[in-house]
């Protein structure tokens, strides 16, 4: 039953995946976003990991898809389905090549599975306890401190970035 | 259940280990202060060089005294991973002086280059001393993100908007590529560490295409066949410092931690990867035969130098992985890489402010006579390129090659050394460019100066000549 689930949940998320890529209006963009970080955490959850569900929904489903919402509202793409158009088409030419490298690393991840038995070393190993949230807090603040602490460095990194992309110059406005 | 004792405060070593990292963080910290008010501008240089200048210093600190694994195992302060710290930090410091006063249009925006630049040299330290695939995750993340908005910093040209994005594409895909086959990895042995990965039995299929996806993605972030399309284009399109940058800092933070996590491809790969390092040597060279813009020209030489560094990867696969040797050539070979790429870059970078025709090869012809300064560094620089003797990229070559034989993959160091007897052939054309051809007629020679331009190119001249001449400094000092 569990394993069937995951596999219903797996192929929305990968249904979804493709939605977001394929899709032309952008509303419909995001809401396929929406599918597939909610198939993530279901399947978050049927590993076990309840507070890293409850936090892909509250986080990515609640606060940065409402984000994206009001970005796309704002900037009133909704309605310029054009120029996303082109978009879909210029990507269509290399459609085959994305199905290539696609089908590649998934055969190829198939065959290592097959090969390898079920991949088992990390179930029996089991160091990481992330299924409670005192586990995930000792990992945070006590084995990956330093990444943790540095990756609020990237975040303000990651802004500045798109700060200096996005920002309109004084007579650029109208570009 | 939490243990206080995993929560502990953090312990002196800790901090000495990390300071060069806190160092560069307090400069981000401070160079975004200095920009709440108009008079606080100037400052802001300041911090960027005092907060490298006092990384450079902590990590020669830890160069003598290594403080060993800190934060619980995920960071190494080595002597290795200090020393690789103390290049990123020149490669900025280069980079970013020959950016002073390049950015025209742009003006308005330096703050933000400079400290973008800060956080992609913190992101490097990381890489460089992360002992797992999550701390190096977080680091090459820190590296690229700065890198794919300065790649794109002159958003009026389309080619630097078009470089920026072609770059963001492909190191998106890199990052998704190295997380897949870290996934793997860890469902395979069940460890992220690479202690524990040292210790785990890395045979099994499972781990090898984990290990396969890791490797080419590090084979995208140091642009090595069959990953290295997009090096041309990037690294024309983006804006000249931040190609001195990319070419020389990137470049050494994805092999330092590349020689890191080599062993955990199978020692029977090392001919595949002697194989792809030839190639690379190959499509570089020829590449670059047939360029006129120096900025492309250098670019296909960068590739070059990527695949003679990744002979490296395939010595110490081959021979013993733990073994300091191919480490300590590579270590050399990027020491002096750092000073000449860092130098022959920023000088393109110095002439381009003076109009962008002199990117072009046939606009130098002359130039000897006009600016024999910069020409001669240049000369000395494109010499140290091609691997003449007495300068730093003879011996960086020399010890990559000796330890390729050593190895006993004789057949890649025989094309290796052909090869870059064929690089020579375009590091001469400019040399000879530079000081045989006629001036062209009723063409305005480059005129920039800059003080602050002179004074770093004589210390790239300087570290080139130095290195080439006296290399037992470095060894002592660096390599023990």
């Amino acid at each position: 039953m569990a394993n069937l689930l995951f596999y219903l949940v797996s192929l929305g998320a990968v249904v979804g995946a493709l939605g977001v890529v394929a899709a032309r209006n952008p509303v419909v963009s995001v809401l396929s976003l929406l599918g597939t970080f909610f198939c993530l955490a279901t399947i978050y959850l049927l590993a076990g990991f309840e507070f890293l569900a409850a936090a892909q929904i509250l986080v990515y489903a609640g606060a940065i898809m409402v984000l994206f919402l009001f970005v796309i509202m704002l900037l009133n793409l909704g309605g310029q389905e054009r120029p996303l158009m082109d978009h879909t088409l210029a990507m269509s030419r290399r459609l085959p090549l994305v199905v290539l490298v696609g089908v590649a690393l998934a055969a190829v991840s198939f065959f290592a599975v097959a090969r390898s038995g079920e991949a088992q070393a990390a179930a029996e190993a089991a160091p990481l306890q992330v299924d409670t949230l005192g586990g995930l807090a000792q990992m945070v603040f006590g084995t990956y401190l330093l990444p943790f602490e540095l990756s609020s460095v990237l975040l303000l990194a990651a802004a500045i970035a798109v700060l200096v992309l996005a920002k309109r110059e004084r007579g650029e406005a109208g570009r | 259940m939490i243990h206080p004792a995993n929560l502990e405060a953090l312990t002196s070593t800790d901090l000495r280990g990390t300071a060069p990292m806190i160092c560069v963080t307090a400069g981000i910290v401070l160079a975004l202060l200095a920009e709440i008010a108009p008079a606080l501008r100037p400052a802001r240089g300041l911090a960027f060089v005092g907060s490298l200048l006092a990384a450079i210093a902590f990590e020669l600190r830890l160069v003598a005294d290594p403080a060993g694994e800190v934060f619980h195992g995920a960071f190494a302060a080595s002597s290795r991973s200090a020393t690789w710290g103390v290049l990123f930090c020149c490669a900025a410091l280069i980079a970013w002086t020959y950016g002073r006063r390049y950015y025209k249009e742009e003006a308005g925006h330096v703050a933000e280059h400079d400290l973008l630049m800060l956080c992609s040299t913190l992101g490097m330290m990381l890489m460089a001393g992360s002992r797992d695939l999550i701390t190096f995750f977080v680091g090459l993340e820190l590296l690229s993100v700065p890198l794919y908005s300065l790649a794109a910093f002159r958003r009026v040209r389309a080619t630097s908007v078009e470089a920026g994005l072609r770059y963001f594409v492909l190191g998106a895909f890199a990052a998704g590529l190295f997380l897949y086959g870290s996934a793997l990895v860890y469902a395979a042995t069940g460890t992220v560490s690479l202690a524990g990965l040292h210790d785990a039995s890395l045979g099994s299929p499972l781990a090898l295409v984990g290990a396969a996806l890791i490797a080419a993605s590090l084979f995208f972030k140091v642009s090595v066949f069959p990953f290295h399309f997009w090096v041309p284009d990037v690294y024309q399109g983006s804006p000249t410092p931040v190609t001195t940058f990319m070419a020389t800092g990137t470049k050494a933070a994805g092999f330092a931690f590349l020689l890191e996590v080599a062993f955990v491809m199978p020692p029977s790969s090392a001919g595949l990867i002697a194989a792809i390092a030839v190639v690379t040597m190959a499509l570089g060279n020829l590449g670059a035969l047939v360029q006129s813009d120096l900025k492309r020209l250098f670019a296909y030489s960068a590739v070059a130098h990527a695949g003679t560094l990744l002979l490296v990867v395939a010595a110490s696969l081959a021979g013993d992985p733990r073994a300091a040797g191919p480490v300590d050539a590579a270590l050399y070979y990027m020491a002096a890489y750092v000073f000449t790429a860092g130098g022959a870059f920023g000088l393109v970078a110095l002439l381009e402010a003076d109009g962008e025709r002199f990117t072009k090869l046939e606009s130098l012809r002359g130039l000897g006579r006009r600016r024999p300064g910069i020409s001669a560094a240049l000369s000395l620089f494109m010499l140290s390129l091609g691997g003449f003797p007495a300068t730093g990229g003879f011996l960086g070559k020399y010890f990559v090659f000796s330890s390729t034989l050593r190895a006993d993959l004789v057949w890649a160091s025989v094309i290796g050394v052909l090869l870059s007897v064929v690089a020579l052939g375009y590091y001469l054309r400019v040399i000879l460019t530079l000081w045989m051809l006629p001036e062209p007629e009723g063409e305005r020679a480059p005129e920039v100066r800059r003080l602050s331009a002179t004074l770093v190119t004589g210390v790239c001249a300087a570290m080139v000549l130095w290195l080439g001449l006296f290399p037992g400094w470095f060894l002592e000092r660096f390599l023990n």
